[in-house]
């Protein structure tokens, strides 16, 4: 579904991403993990084209996104974000922040809209909190107010920037098994964390990115235990305590 | 044809005049502001409620309406004033009581702990409020006092009205003996935005002058 | 001085017609500015919110220019400088016009200082979930800017209420131009002055009731946290 090659991101001569590769397969569920500062917020941001990238190529869907004709809007549509901060529209219901983009971006008229919403919502087991702001719920429940919003526009993948960062340990594990049986049903995933409990939860294989770029792609047994760095050992080590 | 620059210099025989009202009017303001919230840490309730009365009512009645009453209806009650002091009974007081409730709002700011340290060591409530409160809730103000003072040098072309010689009264006689009403008030606009440009240049650096590094205003 | 507020309220009577009529002139100003003074302050917001650095400079200079110069040399410039370039205006039309200016650049003001107060985040998601820049300004931007900004524009609105007295310095005859005919007829200045202040002061108290009505009919929660009260 996404081929990324020797993509190169740099902010005023200074390099954040250094030829990153990457490939997602459709049903594939993929974890990039890293420390602060290693450049995964800004691959994503790549993704979507809220950042343009400096070189490289990165295709979704057969089709390279980087270039200037593509359809960007389209391109959003397409891929379903979920933010760390949830980043819910403030204004707005919990209904209404996954109905908005139904029924301004689709078309949807409001009642089809809310049908396609409740559905989500129902899923999510966030239906009766549907008239609540989200002011008024906790951040477990922002975190499936967002993936409900992301799944209602049915994308073509869900992408997950830090979910469990601005969670309690005990949310995140709810919030790592609702990412798996997400992609049970078939959703493709990339997610990116820096959380290495969630990122076992998901996977067996990671990708290790450092200083922006590709340091590993391994099982967590192997980076923890037998990677020849010793930084890197010690990162997937961290997981072995919690 | 008068030239624009000439223009500008008949006008800015009445800048002195507007800055002088601005000035005195705004002092009177602080004077108004400050006494109307010391007298509100009395806590008598009759007294706050003629406080609330005061501070509605000068905030409800246009400042003309209120420059009227005071210069050309005082005298039928015996009471004859300058133009200047009804300018001041005026926009002075109205500004007194705007800036009345930017203090009570910056007063709110200041830690309760401070003011419970300080009533622990043996300072009486006057002390405390001088002292401890007045110099923090002055610093916190400041964006409000500043929008306040710039308010009553734009509503002091009023002066006009009660015959003050000041940029609005200079440019109505000069639009009447030339036909350039539009180079005149533009120089007029121009002189208001300069002045105002400076006010807010001068209080920036007084600001930056009592600024108390870590204290961010309101 | 029974004696003298007895007659005075005769004559008020007796001119209650062109008072009222007065009056009807005043709400009228106070209205349309309020509704045009928003409107093309929230233009000039979007304005400010351009990507286009000339645009944006553009605006800063109209909001700075037209908040820090008196709207009473606005309103004469055009009143009293335009029938130079043989440009005629009708008193209301001038009022509507120097008011607007005026009023949108102090609106544009208000919102810029909600938008502050925005989460970039939430911005960064409508552009993920694929709006455009137009459609994330209806949607998003404005809708919080407005409802954050609901305290400083009532405010706003307050003060177009009283300022409309300016107009009657353009002979435009509204309830304070009528009361200065009553008191020129009856030199009874300080009584009819009196009685105007407070007729502005139940319009106000009118503006304050709908304004707080308002604030507690359209509450988000957790939307005004930064909600403060300022005039």
């Amino acid at each position: 579904m996404i081929k990324i090659r020797s993509l190169v991101k740099d902010f005023d001569g200074h390099c954040v991403l250094n030829g990153v590769n990457l490939d997602v397969a459709a049903g594939d569920i993929k974890v990039v993990m890293g420390a602060s500062g290693c450049g995964k917020s800004t691959l994503l941001r790549c993704l979507n084209r809220l950042l343009d990238v400096t070189s490289g190529s990165i295709h979704f869907m057969g089709n390279d996104i980087t270039h200037k004709d593509t359809d960007v809007r389209q391109l959003r549509q397409q891929i379903g974000f979920v933010f760390q901060q949830f980043a819910l529209y403030r204004h707005l219901s919990v209904l209404d922040n996954v109905t908005l983009a139904l029924r301004k971006l689709r078309g949807l008229s409001r009642a089809d809209a809310n049908e396609k919403a409740s559905f989500e919502l129902e899923k999510l087991a966030m239906i009766d909190h549907r008239h609540k702001y989200p002011a008024q719920i906790s951040g477990g429940q922002k975190q499936r107010v967002a993936i409900a919003r992301a799944l209602a526009m049915d994308p073509s993948m869900i992408v997950f920037d830090e979910p469990t960062s601005a969670l309690d340990p005990i949310m995140s594990r709810e919030v790592a098994a609702l990412i798996r049986t997400l992609n049970e049903e078939r959703v493709t995933i990339l997610c990116v964390t820096h959380d290495v409990a969630l990122g076992k939860v998901l996977s067996d294989n990671v990708v290790f990115l450092d200083r922006g770029e590709v340091k590993a792609e391994a099982s967590f047994d192997y980076l923890c235990h037998d990677h020849p760095d010793a930084e890197v050992r010690a990162f997937f080590g961290r997981g072995e305590s919690r | 044809m008068l030239p624009f620059i000439e223009i500008l210099a008949t006008l800015a025989e009445g800048v002195a005049y507007t800055v002088w009202v601005t000035v005195v009017c705004s002092v009177t303001g602080v004077g108004v502001g400050l006494t109307v919230v010391a007298l509100r840490k009395l806590e008598i309730s009759s007294l706050t409620i003629f406080l609330d009365v005061f501070t509605y009512v000068f905030r409800a009645v246009p400042l003309l309406v209120m420059l009227f009453i005071v210069y050309f209806g005082f005298p039928s009650l015996g009471v004859k004033l300058s133009p200047l002091l009804a300018m001041v009974l005026s926009l002075g007081v109205i500004a007194g009581a705007y800036l009345g409730e930017v203090y009570r709002g910056a007063l709110q700011a200041v830690d309760d702990h401070e003011i419970l340290a300080a009533q622990s060591m043996g300072f009486n409530r006057w002390q405390i409020l001088l002292l401890i409160e007045f110099p923090q809730m002055l610093r916190f103000s400041f964006p409000g006092m500043v929008n306040e003072f710039t308010t009553v040098l734009k509503y002091s072309p009023f002066a006009y009205t009660v015959g003050m010689p000041e940029i609005t009264k200079q440019a109505m006689a000069l639009t009447g003996v030339t036909n350039q009403g539009i180079e005149i008030y533009l120089a007029a606009g121009l002189l208001y935005f300069a002045i105002y440009r400076i006010l807010l240049l001068a209080l920036q650096a007084v600001e930056n002058y009592w600024r108390i590094p870590g204290m961010k205003p309101l | 001085m029974m004696q003298g507020w007895h007659t005075f309220f005769m004559d008020l009577v007796e001119q209650m017609p062109l008072i009222l009529h007065g009056v009807g002139n005043t709400i009228l100003l106070g209205v349309t500015i309020s509704v045009t003074g928003l409107i093309f302050g929230i233009v000039v917001f979007y304005l400010a919110l351009s990507h286009n650095v000339i645009v944006r400079s553009c605006v800063k200079g109209y909001i700075s220019f037209f908040t820090g110069m008196p709207l009473i040399v606005l309103l004469f410039l055009m009143y009293y400088g335009l029938p130079s370039w043989g440009v005629r205006l009708s008193p209301f039309v001038v009022s509507v016009i120097g008011f607007t200016m005026n009023i949108a650049a102090y609106n544009a003001a208000y919102l810029m200082s909600g938008y502050n107060s925005l989460d970039a985040a939430e911005i960064d998601a409508a552009k993920s979930q694929g709006f455009t820049p137009l459609q994330l300004f209806k949607w998003i931007t404005l809708p919080q800017v407005l409802l954050l900004s609901v305290p400083a524009l009532s405010n706003q609105v307050i003060r177009n209420i009283k300022d409309t007295s300016v107009a009657f310095l353009i002979q435009y005859t509204e309830f304070f131009a009528r009361i200065q005919e009553l008191a020129a007829s009856n030199f009874q200045f300080f009584k009819a002055y009196f009685f105007a202040g407070v007729v502005y002061l139940l319009l106000v108290s009118l503006v304050v009731l709908m304004a707080r009505w308002l604030e507690r009919h359209i509450v988000i929660p957790g939307l005004h946290r930064t909600l403060d009260r300022q005039s």
